[in-house]
């Protein structure tokens, strides 16, 4: 029969191991929930990296200049730099994160996404970078039709 | 979900288009319908991880997600998303 010491031993090991079957890397919806109900990009940056200072450099964002259908928007963001994440945000929805990657190592930072738009505004890809930099883009787009349920 | 792979000069283009509402509490609220959308988005080839995003409720309605990653034809690669009811969807597809 298994006694109390050696019960509680199994227990401690399986504590152990748990990390390590961790599937994802990073869940940055469960690790970072403010980051997802911040209303404006700054707040929303500010909870997902702290207080950074990005370079705008180095980050390319495609998306149309008018986009006639604010419901299916197609954006890319493009960069040559080694990340460790990327991010997209806006600031014509209720809130303003849109979209975070984790990049996997030796991963390529070309990301193709189609989101809503209620209305004009401002996209801003945020590229975490492995040498602790940041790098940004902003790209203004005008949307002739809400695609927030508009 | 319809998961397309396609591997050139070392590199595989990845096409994954998911169908869902990705309702989000804003719009739930207007057309009446409860609030659902994909959370996350993993693409693995065996143990490896190749993409992964986590998402929000501003992905438009049957979301299309293109990447790319270093890898080679006949690989498979596994495709799985999450909603916020914790729904998953799984598709393998080999690399072309």
């Amino acid at each position: 029969m298994m006694n109390r010491r050696k019960f509680l031993g199994l227990g401690l090991a399986a504590l152990a191991l748990a990390p390590m079957t961790k599937l994802n890397a990073t869940d940055f919806r469960k690790e970072k929930p403010d980051a997802w109900k911040a209303e404006k990009p700054a707040d929303a940056i500010k909870a997902l990296y702290g207080d950074i200072k990005p370079e705008e450099k180095s980050v390319e964002i495609k998306a149309p200049k008018l986009a006639e259908n604010g419901g299916k928007i197609p954006v890319v963001v493009k960069s040559d730099i080694e990340a460790k994440s990327v991010a997209i945000f806006q600031d014509a929805n209720p809130r303003s994160t849109v979209a975070v990657w984790t990049v996997p190592e030796g991963g390529i930072v070309d990301y193709a996404i189609t989101m809503k738009m209620k209305g004009s505004g401002k996209i801003t890809a945020i590229v975490e970078g492995k040498d602790g930099k940041f790098y940004s883009k902003v790209l203004p787009i005008e949307v002739s039709k809400g695609g927030c349920g508009g | 979900m319809k998961v397309k792979a396609k591997e050139k000069d070392g590199i595989v283009k990845v096409k994954v288009l998911a169908k869902h509402q990705n309702i989000g509490p804003e719009e739930g609220e207007k057309k009446k319908k409860e609030a659902n959308f994909i959370t996350s988005v993993v693409a693995k080839v065996g143990d490896k991880i190749v993409y992964e995003l986590s998402g929000s409720g501003f992905m438009s309605k049957n979301p299309l997600y293109k990447f790319k990653y270093k890898g080679k034809k006949g690989d498979k690669i596994s495709v799985t998303w999450t909603d916020l009811k914790g729904e998953t969807k799984t598709k393998e597809k080999a690399v072309k």
